[in-house]
């Protein structure tokens, strides 16, 4: 396959990611219609491995809010989540999704399902942010079940042993909450099980976003935005694995057939911050316009959890969750973008200031003008939101785009 | 044979009129209103009766792809980089202050731009916001410049936000500010939201449209960064840096 000076070819792996995910989500349609399997909501980087090992259908609220966001629907939804006493300053993921819920609507209707599954039991990991904790409970009061989770501390710099085991033990303190939902024993074998092919499935993203490295590149940040689906949804399962072996395989097919991401490839960029579900599209078609592709972002590489290890799944499901880029103290941050900026031969990084994420808005702080001076890669913040399109400004954001990469060239 | 280089801010289009010598040498501005086609039709309309327009014309701003004649578009920032280089050969920071966006430009002691910034999604620090405030005063913005002359005292606007500092100004009025003093603080809290924008760390230059109406912005400017001033033409500078980045002449040659 060749490819022209225009034109952004589609991955033909998309095909298979609709059916694993379309598995996916019927699996979770008949435990919600037969009961027949528990459901377990769980945040995103929660203890998937955990809930899938007990037999647990799994259900992630924040790809719920991720697809009302990319199907422009949020900004229906988070009035009625504001009337109902929720900030349109905080997270909305969260404000949409509970809106959504409070208007009995979900994208999920389109495929079968009558309401977002039932769950019966919510479990998180506060590890990205405290939000999911308020959000889940909003959910346990709705439906009156349990809503369990870990406290992971904020701000990691050393991840000494006392943390890991805190966070270690408060996994083992699910386990008998968890077993009171399933009615079953929890069982060390199945959970290294799924510890095993968590990392397998992690290892293989991992792997799937390096191909960015090479130059060009042969996928960018808004398809690896669709694409991290089983990742997130189905990380511990043997569908995500066989799913990024085949997205492995076609990104390795386009290297040896000289296919880029963007037609041109001029620019690499590094995108800091919370996608713009909104405008994954039109953003795609801007940079590939600019000739810029963005090779590397800390979102999608947030669900590689290569530390998972089925010898000792406890120690290492705690060290992969705390090591997390979002849980981490600014200094281990900088050293990370630091050597992700070396890797992907990134020209200059963007910043999206989420109005409504905090957590991900990693220029609050001023590591743009510090990672400036310490790599001398020019930077560009864009206000925006990761769901929220009344917080963000498109023309004003098109022209620091435009200006940005201009920018660079003149480098 | 002149070129044109055309702005189509939010508020204004601006156009310039450029030599074979990348000398300025005729303006003309319009309010943009609804339709940048319309707003750019009338400045090559303006420039056509008088002068031989070589074209493409160069554009930027909003709707600097809204223009029926041959084009070429441009960043605005770029632009006005281009520009302010062309006038002072040194490094320097710009801030520029428009109807809708605020900007802050580093340009380098090559020219180029190594750091910029735009104000955030409201218009606070805006000329939207005199503008807006002027209406609800039923003060004309070109009053302001009058009345500001005799400011006894500073009042403080803490608002960000525009419709919340008209509230706060009627509070004020209501407690015995005068308009002067008031207007005065308008003039510092526009200031206030520029320069929190970025370090200004060596010469300031001083443009766009706020600055040229209300020039008592540039000397409270001057008060806080003495090394600073606001070029002639200044809101014309964009539409001018349009022309110079596709000029052949180096900005050393002139």
């Amino acid at each position: 396959m060749s490819q022209t000076q225009s034109e952004l070819i589609r991955l033909q792996s998309v095909n298979a990611l609709k059916i694993t995910m379309d598995n996916y989500f019927q699996g979770l349609k008949q435990a919600a219609e037969t009961r027949n399997r528990k459901i377990a909501w769980c945040t995103s980087v929660g203890p998937a491995e955990l809930l899938y090992s007990m037999g647990f259908e799994v259900y992630f609220p924040e790809n719920h809010g991720a697809m009302l966001g990319a199907g422009k629907n949020a900004d229906k939804y988070i009035p009625t989540a504001v009337a109902h006493g929720y900030s349109p300053d905080i997270c909305s993921y969260l404000t949409s999704d509970i809106g959504a819920f409070l208007q009995n609507e979900t994208p999920l209707q389109k495929s079968g399902f009558s309401s977002v599954p039932r769950p019966d039991i919510l479990v998180f990991n506060t590890n990205q942010c405290r939000e999911v904790e308020d959000w889940f409970s909003f959910y346990g009061r709705h439906f009156k079940v349990p809503v369990i989770g870990i406290h992971t501390p904020l701000c990691i710099s050393d991840l000494n042993p006392e943390i890991i085991k805190s966070v270690s033990d408060q996994y083992h303190r699910l386990i008998p909450e968890l077993e009171k939902v399933t009615g079953k024993k929890f069982d060390i074998d199945r959970f290294r099980e799924t510890v095993g092919l968590s990392h397998d499935g992690c290892v293989l993203w991992k792997q799937v976003l390096q191909k960015a490295q090479n130059l060009p590149s042969p996928i960018n940040f808004f398809d690896a935005a669709i694409h991290m689906g089983p990742i997130v949804v189905m990380r511990g399962t043997q569908p995500a694995v066989d799913y990024y072996k085949i997205l492995l395989a076609e990104l390795e097919e386009r290297i040896e057939n000289k296919i880029s991401a963007v037609p041109v490839e001029k620019f690499r960029i590094y995108w800091e911050g919370m996608p713009l579900w909104y405008k994954l599209s039109n953003m795609a078609k801007l940079f590939a316009k600019l000739d810029t592709c963005i090779v590397a972002s800390t979102y999608c590489n947030s669900w590689v959890f290569d530390d998972l290890d089925p010898a000792d799944p406890f120690t290492s499901s705690a060290l992969a969750y705390c090591k997390l880029f979002i849980v981490r103290s600014d200094s281990v941050k900088e050293n990370v973008l630091e050597q992700m900026f070396k890797d992907f031969t990134i020209n200059g990084i963007i910043y999206h200031e989420s109005k409504t994420c905090a957590r991900n808005s990693n220029n609050r702080f001023g590591m743009q003008n510090r990672m400036f001076k310490r790599t001398g890669v020019p930077f560009l913040e864009i206000n925006g939101d990761l769901n929220d399109p009344r917080c963000y400004s498109e023309e004003q954001s098109i022209i620091a785009i435009e200006t940005f990469i201009h920018q660079l060239s003149g480098r | 044979m002149y070129r044109l280089g055309i702005d189509l801010g939010s508020s204004y289009t601006k156009g310039v009129l450029v030599d074979e010598n990348n000398q300025m040498v005729d303006f003309h501005c319009v309010k943009s209103g609804y339709n940048f086609n319309n707003a750019s039709a009338k400045i090559i309309a303006h420039f056509s009766e008088k002068y031989e327009i070589v074209y493409p014309v160069y554009t930027c701003g909003y709707g600097r792809e809204q223009i029926q004649a041959a084009f070429i578009s441009n960043s605005e920032l770029i632009a006005l980089a281009k520009a302010v280089f062309h006038l002072y050969h040194r490094a320097c920071s710009i801030i520029d202050i428009g109807g809708q966006d605020t900007k802050f430009i580093q340009v380098n002691a090559l020219g180029q731009v190594d750091k910029f910034k735009m104000n955030r999604k409201c218009a606070a620090g805006t000329g939207s916001f005199i503008e807006e405030i002027a209406f609800r005063l039923d003060v004309t913005p070109a009053e302001f410049t009058e009345f500001v002359k005799e400011a006894t005292d500073e009042v403080k606007i803490n608002s960000y936000c525009t419709v919340f500092a008209i509230s706060e100004i009627i509070g004020m009025i209501k407690n015995g500010a005068i308009l002067p003093n008031i207007i005065l603080g308008i003039y510092n809290s526009i200031i206030a939201r520029s320069i929190e924008m970025a370090l200004v760390e060596d010469h300031l230059v001083i443009t766009g449209g706020l600055p040229f109406m209300h020039p008592t912005i540039v000397s409270l400017f001057k008060d806080k960064y003495p090394d600073s001033d606001s070029p002639e033409h200044s809101q014309f500078l964009a539409a001018y840096g349009c022309v110079l980045l596709h000029s052949k002449i180096s900005d050393f040659e002139n």
